[in-house]
């Protein structure tokens, strides 16, 4: 409904009407994501659709831009993703962290922030959230017997992994495929191409300092009684004795996955991250590790269209000037309220970033905001990164990430508890990030 | 220390026997790189034959899933360079691919409308229980509904109704066998022959419209079925009768049969308001193809089509999601970007020289042997291959080897279709092959006529009828 | 203990089905009756699957389903399953997927512990595999094939122990043939031999083969362990020593009324792989019944 009337409204000054009709999709897209009258996919779809109904580009040309190196590599990340949960390591992780801990609740809350954010730094937050979970809610069953006694340690437990995850996957490119968005269009706008390695120099101090300060932050927001979790720890440890010692499957598995990883920090500039990703997945079926109707089955594949579509529109964005203008537009407006414009267009990038990806998915904040952000001017390096770091802060509704949303299906969290604890989150890492961003 | 080794060793030897193929296949690979390149070939036109060689030996023996064979296209691409990933991932995706899964998404939900029971009726309704009739009913219809929808969705939808129709006529197996074998394939053949009457009646028929495009021929919907239909028409009847004289089917009448399956039908629910809407999105599609199509693209209207279910409740994302085969799509999308690359490196154009040299004496000798040639190399790769495979990888070879583009693409396309010969060649074919009632050898039987007329057909239809009227 | 029985049709089955269920009977172990169907081109396999849950609407099943019906209704006429189980019929709607190409129905057993059944689709070698090394089965029981290569895959790859039941009739009576040596599954092997024995209530012959003209000390202490152990459990049992080439004297000893129990080889698989190994030779060669031990 607001697209037609838009629609019907004379094209602003200053934009061509492909540009502005572009706007519109934007808008129409943001509308039905936030209020999901329809599945996501069905709104990767309209976006596509739209794009060739009203005539930005031809259908081909639509169809190419829906695919980049991004999507390859959202795609192969995924199925790496579902290939490594399919193999149980799970379990195996378990040890390692309490191995590290001990079994002091406190040592192992930072135990636990700590191996989310390096895990999800490399394999991506949704696949961390889904294999931490169970352990963590392992620990909280076996440490007492009243439910009501456990909510906090609960909570405190499912909030590290969640918050841990979602901190690291800025962490390196493949943390997320937003990181990828936010490359190609760094490659696009002429900005530079950034490696692997460059990338996690930029961002991964970052990720090092919030680590403590969550962890402190978590554990003054939900104290639990129970300081130290002696028979859970024990508890666990013998289920995952149970589980075997580590299979040739899971060795391979870790092996092919280490190179992988190896070919990102290597050869990501030369052969592309999605391809290297791609590799991966070829070779885990071609070892026979994980059987294509797993993949067929649990590889999310309306959230690789959405990724498509976004990446589609957002290309659309800056070739038909929409990002500029909007980039401008906003400039201008600020202008009216202060006259540093280096700390306003920053604050732009990071709130608006921040606040939209607590409503809409990381992804596609990235994919509508990074246009914009990368035409306001100033250092778009600076900017992209920003605004790429600015759209993990997804701490405050459950909506907000996946991670949020896997650990909110334990049905152990409450709604109210991510506000509680996200806004001293969301303000750390804000202040974090200016920090970081200033002076490193 | 040892059992340890010795069961890996044994995972190990397990592992290559399995996929033997696949370690034939990189060897064969290695050994061809290894090779100097051939004269008048770019080294990339060199290396995407390769590929080209590798990829259909792994398709053809299966050692890995067919995605993992699209993930190797793709990552060779790359990695011998002969695109930067970019291109590559450009060169993935056309319109074609967004036919592909829209094709495929709509057919998931318009199985799921239960349309079926209402064909049953309608079929009946036209044949009556002549058992003559009822066979060339069944190739009709399936041909009429398989060249707008697709032979896969059809075949999904008409093979529920066979079956019953067969189970109320005997239950004894055997005493039904020429009748269950005669009927399958009127539903399997009919599917076939259909898919080749309008552009979205395959996949494959996209991937060629757009190949042409690149060669500055643009043909449009309703060009497409004028010069194709005709030919479905003129087979209908042929197949329904080489099928009948290739199974006996014991009984003359069915009138059992057709009774109790009226009753079951009618059972089912009347037309409904949300019938008549999922209809209608359909009918909105079907035209959107036809009028639109230049414009707009089948793919963006196949989705279009997809999305408006989608919002009308029709179908929801999750079963979307689960029945789409999007190893498929990838695999599509693979085989389209190694057709657009063997054009652009000149692989395409020196095979095609390449086979003009061996067979140039005899295409000179007669006027149809271009024709026949790339009749018969097509359909015996669509047998082994699928066929949308076939038109991807060929299509930009055989476009080359003559003055007449338009006719030498179409001509691909119409004998793209004839998967007759084996159980494995389109997906009617393996979905029939599933229900268990007919053997793998039923298909050479019946097949081989089938195929051999439609070839004749397909040469003498190209040569006289567009040349009268194109 | 837990057994799989691999079943091909409802024509050429019968003889595994029923062997495979006495000897489980002995051992009172879980059986898991699994149907292996044709691998589907996974070009069309969606499609397929599609069309067959369209099939259930018009309420046909699916292809393998009727092969696990007629192993319900033999286990039913053979009092393998509870009563109430028979009354109630084959449950075809618990039939349940757990996996991408794997269903399966769960009955409550009387004899034996439990009585599952399963529907594959695949490779039958691959689908075996997974399936022992998903559900850690003990023995697989499996029917005699026309292909020697399937015979050489099975004893490669399985890594449970393995029954071909070949060319079993059962009208005939059978003796046991156990060949003990000096090898680290002998003894296990003579177990077995002593359980399946003790289930068909036949006579066991033991005997031991040595290329050489002696006998060295391992051979003897082998075999009088084993009489022991027969002696012991009370089974009809004689022993008889050979000399000469262990294959074809153990093949005309078996004839065709034996049913052979011998323990796997320890060779090096690679070295296996190549150069094949007794039991596979046997197990290719005999006319009858043959358990490989591992």
């Amino acid at each position: 409904m607001v697209g037609i009337i838009m629609v019907n409204l004379p094209t602003p000054v200053g934009l061509s009407v492909a540009g502005y009709r572009t706007l519109i999709i934007v808008v129409m897209a943001i509308i039905l994501i936030i209020f999901e009258p329809v599945p996501l996919p069905a709104v990767a779809m309209m976006m596509l659709i739209l794009q060739v109904l009203m005539g930005i580009d031809t259908s081909n040309g639509v169809a190419q831009s829906f695919m980049s190196d991004a999507v390859f590599f959202i795609m192969g990340s995924l199925m790496l993703a579902v290939a490594i949960v399919s193999q149980g390591l799970d379990s195996r992780l378990a040890l390692g962290i309490i191995k590290l801990t001990g079994n002091k609740t406190w040592k192992i809350i930072i135990g636990f922030i700590a191996i989310s954010a390096f895990l999800s730094s490399f394999i991506g937050e949704h696949t961390v959230t889904a294999m931490m979970m169970p352990v963590g809610l392992t620990l909280v069953k076996n440490s007492g017997v009243d439910k009501r006694d456990t909510s906090k340690l609960a909570a405190l437990l499912l909030f590290s992994i969640a918050y841990g995850s979602a901190m690291g996957s800025i962490g390196t490119p493949s943390g997320g495929g937003r990181n990828v968005i936010m490359l190609g269009y760094m490659k696009e706008f002429g900005v530079g191409n950034i490696s692997y390695l460059q990338w996690m120099k930029y961002a991964y101090p970052m990720l090092l300092l919030e680590i403590p300060l969550a962890a402190i932050i978590l554990w003054f927001t939900f104290k639990p009684k129970q300081l130290i979790l002696d028979s859970a720890v024990r508890k666990l440890k013998v289920h995952v004795t149970k589980s075997g010692t580590l299979k040739g499957n899971q060795i391979l598995t870790i092996i092919i996955f280490v190179f992988v990883f190896l070919g990102w920090v290597f050869f990501s500039a030369k052969v592309g991250l999605g391809i290297i990703a791609l590799i991966g997945v070829f070779l885990y079926l071609a070892f026979g590790l994980i059987r294509w109707e797993d993949l067929n089955r649990n590889t999310n594949w309306g959230v690789i269209i959405l990724f498509g579509a976004a990446v589609s529109i957002g290309l659309h964005m800056k070739d038909t000037g929409a990002a500029l203008w909007v980039a401008e537009t906003t400039i201008d407006w600020m202008k009216m309220i202060s006259e540093d414009v280096s700390i306003l267009r920053w604050i732009v990038a990071v709130v608006l970033t921040g606040l939209l990806t607590n409503l809409l998915s990381n992804a596609a904040t990235v994919a509508v905001i990074g246009p914009i952000v990368l035409n306001m001017g100033g250092d778009p390096l600076e900017m992209g990164f920003s605004t790429a770091i600015a759209s993990a802060f997804a701490y405050l509704t459950v909506v907000a990430s996946p991670t949020c949303m896997i650990i909110h299906s334990s049905g152990l969290v409450q709604q109210s508890d991510y506000l509680r604890a996200g806004w001293k989150m969301f303000i750390m890492s804000v202040s974090v990030l200016y920090i970081v961003s200033n002076f490193w | 220390m040892l059992g340890f080794s010795q069961r890996s060793l044994t995972n190990f030897l397990f592992w290559a026997t399995q996929k033997k193929w696949f370690l034939i296949t990189m060897l064969v690979g290695t050994i061809l790189i290894l090779l100097p390149t051939p004269s008048g070939l770019t080294i990339e036109g060199y290396r995407i034959i390769i590929i080209v060689i590798t990829a259909l030996m792994m398709i053809i023996t299966e050692p890995i899933p067919l995605p993992g064979i699209a993930f190797y296209i793709i990552v060779m691409e790359v990695v011998l360079g002969i695109g930067s990933p970019e291109q590559i991932s450009k060169s993935f995706m056309n319109d074609a691919v967004f036919f592909i899964m829209g094709s495929l998404m709509l057919a998931v939900t318009i199985v799921q409308q239960g349309w079926d029971k209402r064909i049953a009726l309608g079929i009946i309704r036209l044949t009556g229980n002549k058992t003559k009739n009822i066979i060339f009913g069944f190739t009709a219809i399936s041909a009429i509904l398989s060249s707008f929808i697709g032979e896969h969705t059809v075949a999904a939808l008409m093979l529920p109704i066979v079956m019953t129709l067969i189970k109320y006529t005997s239950e004894d197996r055997n005493k039904v066998q020429g009748l269950s074998a005669v009927l399958l394939f009127a539903v399997a053949y009919g599917a076939l022959i259909g898919s080749i009457g309008t552009p979205s009646g395959g996949g494959r028929n996209v991937i060629i419209m757009s190949y042409l495009r690149e060669y500055g021929i643009s043909i449009s919907y309703l060009g497409w079925m004028a010069m194709a239909y005709p030919l479905v028409l003129i087979m209908i009847p042929i197949v329904s009768r080489i099928l009948m004289t290739s199974f006996t089917p014991e009984y003359v009448h069915l009138d059992t049969g057709v009774r109790k399956l009226v009753v079951q039908v009618a059972k089912a629910p009347n037309l409904s308001g949300r019938d008549t809407v999922a209809a209608f999105i359909f009918l909105l599609v079907f035209l959107g193809w036809v009028f639109l199509s230049e414009t707009l693209g089948l793919g963006t209207i196949a989705l279009s089509g997809v999305l408006l279910y989608l919002i009308a409740g029709f179908v929801n994302w999750e079963d979307i999601s689960r029945n789409t085969h999007w190893g498929v799509i990838i695999l599509f999308g693979a085989t389209i970007s190694l057709g657009a690359n063997i054009k652009s490196s000149g692989a395409a154009l020196w095979l095609a020289n390449q086979v003009i040299d061996i067979f140039g004496s005899i295409m000179e000798m007669f006027p149809f042997a271009t024709d026949a040639i790339i009749v018969i190399l097509t359909t015996t790769l669509a047998n082994v291959l699928s066929s949308s495979a076939t038109v991807a990888v060929l299509g930009p070879i055989t476009l080359n080897m003559g003055p007449d583009t338009l006719h030498l693409g179409m001509v691909t396309a119409l004998a793209s279709a004839f998967g007759f010969f084996t159980a494995v060649a389109a997906p009617a074919c393996t979905i029939v092959y599933s229900s268990g009632f007919v053997r793998a050898k039923d298909f050479l039987k019946a097949g081989w006529k089938v195929g051999t007329v439609s070839i004749v057909l397909v040469i003498i239809y190209a040569n006289t009828f567009w040349s009268l009227f194109f | 203990m837990k057994f799989l029985i691999a079943v091909g049709s409802k024509e050429f089955s019968e003889p595994t089905l029923r062997v495979g269920l006495q000897v489980a009977k002995a051992f009172k172990a879980a059986v898991t009756i699994a149907y292996v169907g044709p691998k589907v081109s996974e070009f069309s396999s969606s499609q397929v699957r599609f069309t067959q849950e369209r099939m259930e609407e018009w309420e046909f099943d699916r292809p393998g389903v009727e092969v696990l019906e007629w192993a319900f209704n033999f286990l039913a006429e053979n009092n393998y399953i509870t009563p109430t189980m028979v009354e109630t019929g084959f449950p075809k709607n618990t039939l349940v997927q757990t996996s991408g190409s794997r269903s399966e129905v769960y009955l409550q057993g009387t004899v034996c512990e439990n009585v599952n059944l399963i529907l594959r689709n695949g490779d039958i070698i691959a689908e075996l595999r997974d399936e022992v090394q998903r559900g850690g089965y003990d023995v697989t029981i499996i029917g005699g094939s026309q292909k020697r290569r399937m015979a050489h895959d099975l004893v490669q790859y399985i890594d449970s122990s393995i029954f071909i039941v070949n060319k079993y009739d059962k009208n005939k009576s059978y003796n046991l043939l156990l060949p003990v040596d000096d090898s680290m599954r002998s003894p296990k092997a003579v177990k077995f031999g002593a359980r399946v024995a003790q289930a068909f209530d036949i006579k066991v012959n033991l005997i031991t083969v040595s290329k050489t003209d002696t006998f060295g000390e391992g051979y003897t202490q082998a075999s009088k362990r084993a009489t022991k152990l027969m002696r012991r459990a009370g089974i009809n049992h004689e022993h008889r020593f050979e000399t000469g080439d262990p294959v074809t004297v153990i093949k005309k000893a078996a004839g065709n009324d034996h049913i052979i129990v011998m323990g796997a080889s320890t060779k090096n698989p690679l070295f296996k792989f190549f150069t094949g190994s007794k039991p596979i030779k046997i197990m290719e060669d005999c006319q009858c019944p043959v358990l490989i031990v591992k």
